[in-house]
């Protein structure tokens, strides 16, 4: 036996083969990048189209090369070579400034032309006055029944929104008594400034945030500096903006909204994460680039892209001319359909997720739901329209492609996913966890709202944010449901019928009316629209990212 | 061992010499009182009492027959090897079985004398007099101060929060390194704190009985030790139950011991001096002695 092994040694082990193996592992290969390279093929497609980058002046482009890529990747190489942790960071930072700039025009487009700032004022009133009440009945809840707690608080939110007798009366045929908070503070004749008072709603809370946040661990005083600070950063525009000739009230909504969630974090960053200051560099190298860049190509005369994504093609209305069409109806209609869809979804999907997960007893009936959310998850989004065709429009007799109409049966449509992504986010919360309540002697409801709910909310938005991604691009069910093809203005309130992003470009390839819509408005809507749902999706996944690590 | 040891056992006849089925019981703990009957001390009745306990989960039998008499103000170790049904005892005693669907229980157990198990015992009232210390530390991902008040709140206890959480804190050897940092997050902690701000936790709305299993498993040495010390001064004022796998500590900290082997029998039960000193089963002894489990 030893002997012959020993003449074995010098002829090896031999080989197997592996050539069934490796084109297997190529197939694979080309199956996960299918999608992938055509849908960016596609998108690289359409975004020059939209774009035209080819038309700019090359020395706006060696311009720009040299003042913002060159100094970047410069920067970024650096910052990733010394902590892979603060390069994040950074990268995180510029994402929130593009992210926050777009979300801040959807928010200045509201104010602007949908909520007047006088009514978005007396509407927080309104919510804060009896929202103080709960609070002080919560706060005294062992001395008060809970029968009394419960008409305290409805009466409240009741009379500070609609006031004495309010809709119920009037469906009685009583006359208006009193008007709410709401009615009193809609109606009065003076009020501060409209920039003001968006200064004061949006930047205030943010101040108080960003002072917390910035200030941590530094004492009152510092807290008090950081939140004096985030306000004036959010109320600059309003100062700022008349010289500039922008209006304040639009200004001042793109400073609040736009700048300070950016400024908190790099403050933030700055003043309690030393170890990634570093990581700053990478935006302050992208914001300094885009300034001197710009002054140069300005200075130089040298012209940018023709691009048909620009200003004029988001603040206009659909135009038969080309060159004069734009897409700001439609952006507005998808933003009023996104809150609505929201308002709607959030709410009833999070309770069914609850229920299924913490309250439904594990039985035939609840086994049959759980497979049938799952079915309704993948009907098709036509069928959905079907329904809101059917049920609201021709039974219950709303008029038909109204904002309400749209956003409920889009809601309808996201339903089952945010039902899954919510109990998802449930089950994920520890079982410890639960057990230390109800080891403390807490009831169902108790545990729910103090330790599931706490512990699954980042995960439950992440959901609703994809779900919400999913909404915005369907185009069937707003069909089906009579939205108009094409609005000229935007829609000033939820029974108003509204259009939406992906429904104009339908619109726009379907209505041929000459090569540039088909060659570059199209490709700019479909620009604008892909747009707005990465940013969603990326917030989607940071939060996701985040709840993860701080896990 | 403490200056507990020189007590005698619980002398249960006075309790339940009515009880048909307490022979057994009144055997062993003759035996019991037998071996450590050098002190005429009474040990207080018992609070924690069970007859003829069957706990199933689906078709398996996880406790079989348990009869039990724990003393007020002590501390009960409960050991036994991997699957003896010790941890399945103690949530017992809170009812926290309740929350497995499987899980079927006979018998009885009270507490002062109320069969937990009654019709007309709400579980979660039950639990707001039983606190209960888990195995691994589950702070809440709240602040230490919203962790030490949790119970006061869910409860709605009268009083002034900032007292209790203050004097639960002190109580648990934890007030001094945690009173700068109240409101970070409990999280923030290491093992052995958490551990102690989960007793801070349990002890704050002031339960009458402990329930811990396991409660150093998971910690270091020196963290291990710490939590020993806060048990064995806890008994002063509360009665713990403990269920531990290592019996060093069971030996350490504990004045009474109950010994579960494997089918989810109780075997032995008594001092604990008696129990690891001269123990009246082979079995027990085995265990004890590291032959199995």
């Amino acid at each position: 036996m030893a002997a012959d092994t020993t003449t074995d040694v010098t002829e090896g082990f031999g080989q197997v083969s592996r050539s069934v193996g490796r084109l297997f592992r190529a197939l694979l290969l080309a199956a996960t990048l299918f999608g992938i390279v055509f849908v960016t093929i596609l998108l690289v497609y359409v975004a020059n189209d939209a774009i035209q980058p080819l038309t700019a002046d090359p020395g706006w482009h060696l311009t720009f090369f040299l003042t913002l890529v060159v100094p970047t990747l410069a920067a970024g190489a650096y910052v990733y070579r010394r902590d892979e942790e603060a390069f994040q960071t950074g990268v995180l930072a510029i994402g929130l400034v593009a992210v926050a700039l777009m979300f801040s025009g959807g928010a200045a487009m509201i104010f602007v032309d949908i909520v007047k700032p006088l009514t978005w004022l007396a509407f927080l009133v309104a919510l804060a006055v009896p929202s103080a009440v709960t609070l002080a009945v919560v706060a005294y809840d062992h001395r008060i029944p809970f029968a009394g707690q419960f008409v305290a608080t409805v009466a409240a939110f009741y009379l500070s929104l609609f006031g004495v007798p309010g809709p119920l009366g009037a469906a009685a045929g009583l006359p208006a008594v009193a008007p709410g908070v709401f009615g009193l503070l809609a109606g009065v004749p003076v009020a501060p400034a409209p920039w003001l008072l968006v200064a004061l709603t949006v930047g205030g809370p943010l101040a108080v945030v960003g002072g917390r946040v910035v200030g941590r661990d530094r004492g009152r005083r510092t807290q008090l500096l950081a939140g004096v600070g985030v306000f004036a950063v959010a109320a600059v525009g309003g100062v700022v903006g008349p010289a500039l000739g922008v209006d304040p009230l639009p200004a001042t909504v793109v400073t609040s909204v736009g700048l300070v969630p950016p400024v908190i974090y790099v403050a933030n960053v700055a003043v309690n994460v030393p170890e990634e200051r570093v990581g700053l560099l990478v935006p302050a190298t992208v914001v300094g680039g885009v300034l001197v860049g710009a002054f140069a190509v300005d200075v130089l005369a040298f012209a940018g892209p023709q691009s048909w994504v620009d200003w004029a093609f988001l603040t206009s209305a659909h135009s038969n001319n080309a060159d004069d069409a734009g897409f700001y109806p439609a952006i507005g209609g998808s933003i009023l359909l996104m809150v609505t869809v929201a308002v709607f979804a959030f709410p009833v999907g999070v309770g069914a997720a609850v229920y299924l997960e913490e309250y439904a007893p594990d039985n035939r009936f609840t086994r049959a739901i759980d497979v049938n959310i799952s079915n309704l998850a993948g009907v098709p989004s036509v069928v959905y329209g079907l329904l809101g065709l059917g049920l609201f429009v021709t039974y219950l007799g709303q008029s038909a492609g109204t904002v309400l109409l749209g956003g409920v049966t889009l809601g309808l449509l996201i339903l089952p996913i945010v039902i899954i992504s919510a109990r998802e986010a449930i089950r994920s919360v520890p079982e410890e966890q639960r057990a230390a309540s109800y080891g403390m002697g807490a009831t169902k409801w108790q545990t729910v709202k103090n330790v599931v709910l706490p512990r699954s909310f980042s995960g439950i938005l992440t959901g609703t944010i994809l779900a919400l991604g999913r909404a915005i691009g369907e185009t069937a069910p707003l069909i089906m449901i009579g939205a108009p093809n094409v609005k000229y203005s935007l829609p000033t309130g939820i029974s108003e019928a509204a259009s939406a992003m992906p429904l104009q470009v339908y619109a726009w390839s379907s209505l041929y009316a000459g090569p540039d819509f088909y060659n570059k408005v199209v490709p700019a809507g479909v620009v604008v629209l892909v747009a707005v749902l990465l940013a969603m999706n990326s917030i989607a996944i940071v939060l996701r990212n985040k709840y993860q690590v701080g896990d | 061992m403490t200056e507990n040891s020189s007590e005698t056992t619980a002398e249960p006849d006075g309790g339940t010499t009515a009880d048909p089925t307490n022979d057994e019981m009144a055997i062993e703990t003759d035996v019991a009182g037998a071996t450590g009957n050098h002190d005429s001390t009474t040990t207080p009745d018992p609070i924690i009492r069970s007859r003829d306990l069957d706990v199933f989960y689906g078709e398996e039998q996880a406790l079989d027959s348990i009869d039990i008499d724990i003393p007020e103000n002590r501390v009960t170790a409960i050991i036994g090897p991997s699957g003896c049904g010790k941890s399945t005892f103690l949530r017992c005693i809170n009812r926290m079985n309740d929350r497995i669907d499987a899980c079927r229980v006979t018998g009885e157990l009270s507490l002062r004398g109320k069969n937990v198990y009654d019709d007309d015992v709400d579980p979660v009232a039950l639990r707001r007099r039983v606190g209960m210390v888990f195995q691994e530390p589950n702070p809440f991902p709240k602040s230490i101060y919203d962790n030490v008040a949790y119970g006061l709140d869910i409860q709605n206890v009268e009083g002034d929060y900032d007292e209790i959480v203050e004097e639960s804190l002190k109580r648990a050897a934890l007030w001094d390194e945690v009173s700068h940092q109240l409101d970070s997050s409990g999280l923030e902690l290491s093992g052995g704190q958490q551990q102690r701000l989960c007793i801070a936790r349990a002890i704050a709305p002031d339960p009458e009985v402990l329930l811990m299993d396991e409660p150093a498993s998971a910690l270091d040495p020196v963290a291990t030790s710490q939590v020993e010390d806060l048990i064995e001064e806890l008994a002063e004022d509360y009665t713990v139950v403990i269920v531990t796998h290592n019996m060093q500590q069971a030996a350490r900290i504990s004045d009474k011991t109950a010994v579960f082997l494997t089918g989810g029998e109780l075997v032995e039960f008594g001092d604990t001096e008696a129990i690891f000193e001269n123990p009246e089963h082979q079995r027990v002894e085995d265990y004890i002695t590291g032959k199995f489990g």
